[in-house]
């Protein structure tokens, strides 16, 4: 299971990282914004996307609308993590093809229950 | 009334007096003369209350001048604080830098306590149960030895890894320090607006702009107004608005 975790704080990276490690993903890799990360996923063979929403350069939302509208990575699972909260903006990212929505500020448990669920779903369909 | 005000009311008073008198008297050119001083009386108050707002003006205008900081917040005060944000920036990031390198070094020293731990109580129980060959008691001892001795050193690491991580926390003291400051700088600027738009704008488009409803849109980061109803406050509200929409 390759990942790439795209957000522009070095921090988050980090910590997304070991806590998808301690999850048992230890194959990642990161992007600091959606235009460093869009190459990355045309280029690689990623199987599963982590991703915030505000950030400079191409923000998670556009990210997202890009790898639905790319035939080669249209079915990738998309994790939302991000501290955008408003209503509007979920409905958003639920119209685009999000699977999986976390707001910050966010426990290691949520992050588990999200990917187990969005496996789940996966695998069931 | 100030005095001023008072002795121009006795002037026309014996003004007034004086017109009567020449009246009832019929002197009608010293009435007309009475009459020309009357009205001279009022121009002269009229040039005093001239006088009066302009003075107003002026103090207005050097006192705003006084209070006026506002040269002194955009050359100094404000590029200050932009230097202070950024060092908040800085300050946190290296916290959880040191904060994540600290425990990145603390969890293979506790899952290999853990992994060692599991392993000889495995074999432990062996030796109760009687499994154990005669030569493997020995051996089993020897590592139970080797055992104690390294969680020893290991806790002692982790001790030093635990404390590092208590210590990277001290940003919390540093950064409160700095942002206090800004607060006081925003007020200020406020403060400073708020005086600029008394002067010479409408304080009546102020105050139904204080009222007014901000559109936001876009991405914004964390929202901290509570009170705002277009943003959800949890992960449970999330959850529920994806499940409504089929999620």
């Amino acid at each position: 299971m390759k990942i790439l975790i795209v957000d522009d704080f070095s921090t988050m990276r980090r910590i997304v990282k070991n806590l998808l490690r301690d999850l048992g993903f230890t194959n990642t890799q990161e992007a600091d914004d959606g235009q460093t990360a869009l190459p990355m996923l045309q280029a690689g063979d990623f199987d599963f996307l982590v991703t915030d929403w505000n950030m400079p350069g191409m923000q998670g939302i556009d990210l997202l609308k890009n790898v639905r509208s790319d035939p080669n990575l249209k079915d990738l699972p998309v994790l939302m993590v991000t501290a955008e909260a408003k209503r509007e903006q979920i409905v958003e990212a639920a119209q685009a093809g999000v699977n999986g929505y976390i707001v910050k500020p966010f426990t290691a448990g949520t992050l588990k229950e999200k990917i187990d669920k969005i496996f789940e779903r996966i695998e069931g369909s | 009334m100030d005095t001023q005000d008072k002795l121009m009311a006795d002037v026309t008073l014996d003004q007034a007096r004086h017109l009567i008198k020449c009246l009832e008297s019929g002197k009608v050119e010293e009435a007309r003369e009475a009459i020309d001083g009357l009205s001279q009386i009022r121009e002269a108050s009229l040039f005093c209350e001239v006088g009066k707002l302009t003075r107003q003006l002026h103090e207005a205008l050097s006192n705003f001048q006084l209070d006026n900081k506002l040269t002194g917040l955009a050359a100094q005060d404000i590029p200050d604080a932009q230097e202070r944000l950024n060092y908040v920036i800085e300050t946190t990031e290296n916290a959880a830098n040191k904060t994540m390198d600290s425990v990145e070094k603390c969890l293979p020293i506790s899952e290999n306590i853990k992994s060692t731990a599991d392993e000889l109580l495995n074999d432990w129980g062996k030796l109760y149960r009687r499994e154990l060959k005669p030569g493997e008691f020995r051996k089993l001892a020897g590592r139970v030895e080797t055992f104690l001795t390294s969680v020893s050193s290991d806790s002692s690491q982790l001790n030093g890894l635990l404390t590092e991580v208590m210590v990277a926390q001290d940003y919390q003291d540093l950064t409160g320090q700095v942002i206090r400051r800004v607060i006081t700088l925003v007020q200020d600027v406020e403060e400073n607006l708020v005086h600029l738009i008394k002067m010479f704008g409408s304080t009546e488009e102020y105050q139904k702009a204080q009222k007014q409803d901000v559109k936001h849109e876009g991405a914004e980061g964390p929202v901290i107004d509570k009170t705002r109803e277009d943003v959800l406050t949890s992960q449970d509200d999330v959850d529920d608005l994806l499940s409504s929409l089929g999620f």
